[in-house]
């Protein structure tokens, strides 16, 4: 009986009501775990790197202007907000943010840069910034991704151990 | 032991011409033979044996064994078995005999394998580019481990046009596609169309191809992986995270914690209910009738509220890692999604029994965009395509993975193999679903989400893993390989074998009736290959012809 389905379909549209918000006058909250925009706190941050090694996007950038200092850069553009960065910072210094109106005509709105002053390690000479969580992750020499073309550059894939510690300082690029 | 019945079967038929077998599990088994006798073998697998065809999988081996390799997979799902038959072709001559005559299935796999990798395959039905762009060169194939991932083709050739067949005499050509409001992804059919009726179709697809494999061989890393793979699908995301580290986790022996394969059966079916409540809508949107696609979608917004609090996203929940799953849910969680259920159950029972007994709808999809039994098997046509026609497969049950071998559900059929059945299958499922989660969240026992994983994963491995999406079942392929990242990573989507099956679909019926019968390929009418424009101030028309319009754009792009 195609005239009851009909009053039946009537009914369900009946008791549903009013359900859309007076957005963007008003948004729905967003839940606890929302994975909206990273944001990268420069004052946890040691520089570790690992949230750069892990980023699916390729989207963290790190690269070392010399034995001191280590720039840390967030792109921004293809970044798909999975939230691993925040998952492997041993410093919760990555927080997946309730930040989800980010459409920008100026990238730079989003885009994020971290400058961290390291100290040198007496055993390899590398930069670190206490306390050090590099033994870890074991990738050796200096970082150059390619900062002026916003490209992540792929690198040395030796570990520290294997290798000796004195010629330690040469960069390897693939 | 299924997989060594199988394989004694094929060594009585075959003997000295298989080379090697491999059984790592009571529901894989991987037969190595030589190339001479590949047709043979499909032959006497899909037709005597009765295997379903599930992918052909084509992959640059040469810097590990100096070859290339070439599996066609099977499945024999009444017997719970995958079957991967791996045939190793020279790399002086790269053919090997087609098996699309007697596996039609393969039709699209073969051009893909020849376009990517560039294996011949002699004796091929219809050997059309497929995957590759118009303008791409002859002879370069970007899956080769010699083609770096960022190159481009130096001798690409822009103006390169693609040459369409000669329709059928007395045919009109109607273009559907490649843009239209209701269309989500880019794809062009071509009509051959008789007065109102459809006798003929060409598809040209593959504009978006995103190139994800080859990343995953040379730039991802395992675990960077599942949160592309999800991005391979807006809808069914999930299923090719979940199928990824599956195939991963079954190449390297690995075996997640049981919580984590809980975890990962709750949000694919949440995933499931919301597929399913979206096409229903979409499919009511296209034959017109908007107050259920409206209906639909109010229903499914829990759903989606749900995903995000547990995941942290709506759609792109981010779930799977090798060995386990990111997101946990608390007791709370669990509370408020039982209350979901139980409202999406209430809210859906009545606008399923009205729909159920609506004539309209009925009278606009019934013996619409049939496929039967037959033709099923053909094209390997899947998932509610193949359960609507009465064919009764479905990974979940077959192929067991996750928990869904600790979780009582039926297999919903129908038997008219048209949209209506579509509609029914699909819209009954959403009970099956709502079903098996409730079980999981019963049983669910309290523990680790994710393996500790200390030593790098084996080398050289093969896995396979079927996931049921809620649209078909999703095949992936994973070779392991060095430096933290799989030698070959295949995916086998499930509209990749079911768009083979449209076009007997929409053979001989209404041109009208092309929208809902592609279901929720839905292409239409938009790719008009002639432009007018007309001088407001005086009035002049002037028609613009194809060659005109592409010198246009080729003028404003140089």
């Amino acid at each position: 009986m195609s005239v009851l389905s009909k009053l039946k379909e009537t009914i369900v549209c009946l008791k549903a009501g009013r359900v859309t918000l007076p957005y963007p006058a008003q948004a729905r909250p967003v839940p606890e775990r929302f994975r909206g925009r990273p944001i990268f706190d420069a004052a946890k941050c040691t520089g570790c790197g690992g949230c750069a090694n892990n980023c699916p996007a390729r989207e963290i950038l790190v690269f070392d202007v010399c034995q001191e200092v280590r720039v840390l850069q967030y792109l921004g553009r293809r970044c798909t907000y999975c939230g691993r960065c925040a998952d492997v910072c041993p410093e919760k210094a990555v927080t997946m943010s309730h930040e989800f109106e980010n459409a920008t005509n100026a990238i730079g709105d989003i885009q994020q840069r971290i400058e961290l002053f390291m100290s040198t390690c007496q055993r390899c000479g590398r930069c670190f910034k206490e306390p050090t969580t590099l033994d870890q992750l074991k990738m050796k020499g200096y970082r150059f991704d390619d900062v002026a073309h916003e490209r992540w550059v792929f690198r040395s894939k030796a570990y520290l151990e294997s290798e000796p510690v004195v010629d330690d300082i040469k960069i390897e690029w693939d | 032991m299924v997989a060594r019945d199988k394989l004694n079967l094929l060594k009585d038929k075959f003997g000295p011409a298989i080379l090697r077998a491999d059984l790592p599990a009571d529901d894989r088994l991987f037969v190595y033979i030589e190339p001479v006798v590949v047709r043979d073998v499909c032959r006497y697998m899909f037709g005597d044996m009765d295997a379903r065809y599930i992918i052909s999988i084509g992959a640059d081996d040469r810097p590990f064994s100096g070859k290339f390799m070439v599996a066609h997979n099977f499945a024999f799902d009444p017997e719970k078995l995958l079957v991967s038959v791996l045939v190793h072709v020279p790399a002086d001559n790269p053919k090997l005999d087609s098996i699309s005559g007697v596996v039609p299935a393969a039709n699209w796999a073969e051009r893909e394998i020849r376009d990517m990798v560039g294996v011949e395959f002699e004796g091929h039905c219809y050997p059309k580019r497929l995957v590759l762009p118009d303008g791409w060169p002859d002879g370069v194939h970007p899956l080769r481990k010699d083609f770096a991932w960022n190159e481009v083709p130096k001798d690409f050739d822009d103006e390169r046009e693609f040459k369409f067949d000669e329709p059928p005499a007395g045919c009109t050509v109607v273009p559907f596609g490649p843009f239209h409001p209701t269309l989500d992804e880019p794809a062009h059919f071509r009509l051959y169309v008789e007065g109102e009726m459809v006798r003929g179709c060409e598809y040209r697809g593959f504009m978006v191809h995103r190139g994800i494999e080859k990343l995953a061989e040379s730039v991802l890393t395992y675990n960077d992986i599942p949160m592309m793979a999800e991005r391979i699908c807006g809808i069914c995301g999930c299923v090719h995270n979940v199928a990824y580290a599956q195939a991963v986790e079954s190449a390297a022996a690995i075996k997640p914690p049981p919580r984590a394969e809980y975890l990962r059966t709750v949000m694919l079916e949440i995933e499931r209910l919301h597929s399913h409540l979206l096409w229903v809508g979409l499919a009511c949107h296209i034959v017109g009738f908007d107050t259920l696609f409206m209906q639909s979608f109010r229903i499914r917004e829990p759903i989606m509220w749900i995903a995000e609090k547990i995941s942290g996203n709506r759609k792109t929940y981010g779930l799977c890692l090798i060995g386990g799953v990111r997101c946990d849910i608390t007791p709370e969680m669990r509370t408020e999604l039982r209350a979901v259920l139980d409202k999406l159950e209430a809210e859906w029972r009545p606008v399923v029994a009205a729909v159920l007994k609506d004539k309209n709808i009925q009278k606009r999809t019934r013996g619409i965009g049939v496929a039967d039994k037959a033709a099923c098997k053909r094209s390997g046509l899947i998932g509610p395509v193949a359960r609507a026609a009465g064919v009764d497969i479905d990974c979940r049950r077959d192929h067991p993975y996750a928990v869904y071998d600790r979780v009582r559900f039926n297999v919903i059929t129908d038997d008219g193999g048209d949209v209506w059945s579509r509609v029914v299958v699909r819209a009954k499922e959403v009970f099956e679903a709502i079903e098996i989660i409730r079980q999981c969240l019963d049983k669910m026992e309290p523990g680790p989400i994710q393996l500790d994983i200390k030593d790098e994963l084996p080398i050289g491995r093969l896995g396979l893993s079927s996931v049921e999406a809620p649209r078909g079942e999703s095949h992936h392929f994973v070779i392991t390989g060095e430096n933290n990242r799989p030698r070959r990573w295949r995916v086998r989507a499930p509209t990749y074998q079911n768009l083979q099956g449209v076009p007997a679909m929409i053979k001989d019926q209404q041109l009208a009736d092309m929208t809902i019968s592609l279901g929720s390929i839905d292409p239409c009418f938009s790719c008009t290959d002639r432009l007018e424009t007309i001088d407001l101030k005086s009035g002049a028309t002037k028609v613009w012809t194809q060659e005109e319009l592409l010198k246009l754009v080729r003028a404003k792009k140089a």
